[in-house]
């Protein structure tokens, strides 16, 4: 799973935005194959958005898979409404809620602004989980101009979207924003 | 007004150095404009202020902040911790800080109201200031303080006009801080400000479904065209950054 991941992502040039269709026992081999054998091998400096899972979780889980943590960074819009007790990792900064969608895009611009020089992916986690706190309006705008700006700048767009979840709502949006979609075991 | 234009009849600009408000006025403020910047407490005003003094000294003009409200200390104590910011430009002089009451004082001022010849005096006191410095950027901060000492009308749109017209033929473009309250109607304290001003940016919160967040709308700005939208801004040690106000969702307050 994790070589079919990187594989189909190595096959896109820059700049390309993919909608990542998985199911949610291939979750964690999904981020394994995107950072660890994509990301790490292109050398890209890694934007990971959470809405699903505290960011604690996801670097937990990199910790145990021995992925350094040098270029990888994570906007986490999740713990301050889980009002999680967690301890904040440095590469971790904190959106208020996962309706600040503007915030979102604010804290990806400070944090590839940092590192002006090298190429970047940029992840959302999820669409589903965004979805839940917005309307398909303003989501819509969002990833718009989320993509097409990262764009812009050469970096891949990742946005991950949980099969089980997905309406047709979230569907047309994927297809409005995305250049290809990977569907995972499918 | 005696501002410098280019070949093709544009203005020449003094790029603030803060890419998405240089980005929305087309290449930067129009040189020797006087803009106010008003908002409600806590909207980043005085971020906005020292961001655009510092990369003004970085990129060699010379900057004066001049501070009413509070000791200039204090307030670098609390200024968020910029990554571009240099020591040396303190140390050269690039970068001036100074106390407006110890101008007061320096020029006897001592009465809480200032007359017509006082109000005269500290225009020109500013202007000669910025002619003996060769100041290029300037920021009072705030206007609406210094209103309070000249109280009537008249002479805030006196003292307004002559330190406006000075800097302006100095080439000193100028930020003016007009502090407002979040309910208040019109951009300024006495209304005569945002009148004078050659630009206007807003500050503001906007709520939205519980979330507040900090906006920045350029509504005047003589010798650009510019947009008028509204920007959620950020305060970082990267610098101020904006991104266009999402409209897709439902607005319930505003700002």
């Amino acid at each position: 799973m994790t070589a079919e991941v990187s594989e189909k992502l190595r096959a896109l040039p820059e700049s390309s935005a993919i909608a990542m269709r998985l199911k949610s026992e291939q979750y964690f081999d999904a981020i394994q194959g995107m950072i660890d054998r994509f990301a790490m091998k292109k050398d890209l400096e890694v934007v990971y958005v959470t809405s699903t899972i505290p960011s604690q979780s996801i670097i937990n889980a990199l910790e145990v898979l021995e992925i350094p943590m040098d270029h990888i960074w994570f906007v986490d819009c999740i713990s301050q409404i889980m009002m999680s007790q967690e301890k904040r990792h440095p590469h971790a900064i904190i959106v208020e809620s996962p309706t600040m969608l503007e915030n979102i895009m604010l804290k990806v611009e400070f944090l590839l602004r940092r590192v002006p020089e090298r190429n970047a992916l940029v992840v959302l986690d999820s669409i589903n989980s965004l979805a839940i706190h917005n309307n398909t309006k303003i989501l819509s705008e969002f990833l718009h101009i989320l993509v097409n700006n990262l764009r812009s700048r050469g970096a891949y767009t990742v946005i991950f979207s949980m099969q089980e979840y997905e309406t047709e709502e979230i569907r047309n949006m994927l297809v409005l924003v995305s250049d290809e979609t990977i569907e995972l075991g499918g | 007004m005696p501002t410098k234009e280019h070949a093709d009849g544009e203005r020449e600009r003094c790029v603030t150095g803060i890419d998405a408000i240089d980005h929305i006025l087309n290449g930067g403020i129009p040189r020797g404009n006087t803009v106010l910047i008003s908002g409600s407490v806590g909207t980043g005003k005085t971020s906005i202020c020292i961001e655009f003094l510092i990369r003004g000294a970085i990129n060699g003009e010379n900057s004066l902040y001049l501070s009413v409200t509070e000791p200039t200390d204090k307030l670098l104590q609390n200024v968020i911790p910029f990554d571009f910011f240099d020591d040396r430009l303190a140390r050269q002089g690039k970068l001036q800080f100074l106390d407006l009451p110890k101008m007061y004082e320096k020029l006897g001022i001592d009465r809480e109201d200032l007359d017509l010849d006082q109000t005269r005096l500290l225009a020109d006191t500013i202007a000669g200031l910025v002619e003996e410095q060769k100041i290029k950027r300037l920021v009072l901060d705030s206007v609406t303080s210094v209103c309070y000492r000249i109280r009537e009308q008249e002479r805030i749109r006196d003292f307004l006009l002559r330190l406006g017209t000075v800097l302006s033929a100095k080439g000193c473009t100028t930020l003016l801080v007009s502090e407002i309250r979040s309910s208040e109607e019109g951009y300024s304290q006495w209304g005569v400000e945002e009148a004078l001003a050659d630009g206007v940016i807003v500050t503001g919160n906007l709520e939205r479904r519980g979330d507040l967040l900090r906006t920045l709308q350029i509504v005047k700005m003589r010798g650009t065209t510019h947009s008028r939208a509204k920007y959620v801004l950020d305060l970082t040690t990267s610098g101020v950054l904006l991104v266009p106000l999402l409209k897709g969702g439902s607005v319930t307050g505003g700002g």
